[in-house]
């Protein structure tokens, strides 16, 4: 079989997908605090991310391990509060994480662009055979 | 084909606000510093050169324009390569966004320019005081991608602004009223980018 050119090696590998930010809830967390870099409380996170309260904290615990968002525990009006915010290094990994995600979606795109069968298959259904 | 238009636009609309929380870092301190050294060096030129700028007001406008565009050119280039290495993944969407705050006042300069200069001669003498009131109204609208101290610049050129108008005639054409102002001025933005801001290695985007 003959090889393909080494121009396209590695064309689709998109290394910058980080695994842990390419997970659903986990991007929704993300996308909140990075657009509230002052933090947000828990509450207000699981009502953003329509999660429940295990899987948010679990899904923090992951990003606090990962060192990309930092939970703050405290009080206000006697009552504790929990803020979450990202961390610079969490910003950094997540505008990483953007262009790879643009950069499969251009991708797409231009493939989509560039054959126009393309159309006709986005329509059909997988077959059940 | 829509639906990966759609998912472009969402991600650009999260770097757009992602961008709008962020602190602008493309202004270097060294580079704001040396254009306040040139309005220095021009206020030199044009008390050594120019003693009557009011009748000779084509080459007073010619020392200052040609510094203005000079410390443009040289912001402007460092701006783009700091804001390319500091920013990295957001730096076109901060560069637009500190273009759009800044530009409205450098037309409205150049235009109030051109407009005093073709139907009110007489008036001329009020254009350093005008030039350096329209750029106090350019770093307060900057100021909310700046470190907060940044509006103390702002304040000192609207308050040299207002003093040359203050002056009331041909006066304000000293070279000093511009040398002064911008000179002080931007040593005084320069120093406060160096003291505000966190070290350029620390982890930005």
């Amino acid at each position: 079989m003959k090889s393909k050119p080494s121009g396209n090696e590695g064309r689709f590998a998109y290394e910058g997908l980080d695994r842990v930010i390419h997970e659903r809830a986990r991007l929704s967390i993300l996308t909140s605090l990075v657009t509230n870099p002052k933090g947000l409380t828990f509450n207000d996170l699981k009502q953003l991310c329509a999660l429940t309260d295990g899987n948010l904290s679990r899904h923090l615990s992951v990003l606090e391990k990962g060192k990309m968002v930092e939970i703050l525990k405290g009080y206000e009006h006697n009552r504790p509060l929990t803020v979450c915010r990202i961390t610079s290094s969490g910003r950094k990994r997540y505008v990483e994480y953007l262009s790879a995600l643009e950069q499969v979606i251009r991708d797409a795109a231009k493939e989509a662009k560039e054959d126009p069968k393309a159309k006709l298959v986005r329509g059909l259904r997988p077959s059940k055979v | 084909m829509n639906d990966l238009y759609k998912a472009l636009g969402d991600i650009s609309s999260i770097r757009r606000q992602m961008a709008s929380t962020t602190e602008f870092r493309g202004y270097g301190p060294a580079t704001l510093a040396t254009t306040g050294l040139f309005a220095i060096l021009a206020a030199a030129a044009q008390a050594l050169w120019l003693h009557d700028p009011a009748h000779h007001i084509s080459a007073y406008l010619g020392v200052w324009v040609s510094t203005a565009v000079l410390s443009a050119a040289l912001t402007g280039v460092q701006m783009y390569n700091r804001a390319r290495r500091i920013h990295s993944g957001l730096s076109n969407e901060m560069l637009r966004m500190a273009v759009e705050q800044f530009l409205p006042s450098v037309a409205a300069g150049l235009l109030m320019t051109i407009v005093l200069l073709q139907y009110a001669p007489f008036a001329t003498w009020m254009l350093p005081g005008m030039w350096q009131i329209i750029f106090s109204l350019g770093v307060f609208s900057s100021c909310r991608f700046l470190p907060r101290p940044m509006i103390a610049a702002g304040a000192w050129y609207l308050l040299t602004g207002l003093s040359c108008l203050a002056m009331g005639g041909n006066r304000a054409l000293s070279p000093w009223t511009m040398g002064i102002s911008y000179g002080a001025g931007q040593l005084l933005v320069a120093a406060i980018l160096l003291f505000s801001t966190p070290p350029e290695n620390e982890d930005e985007v």
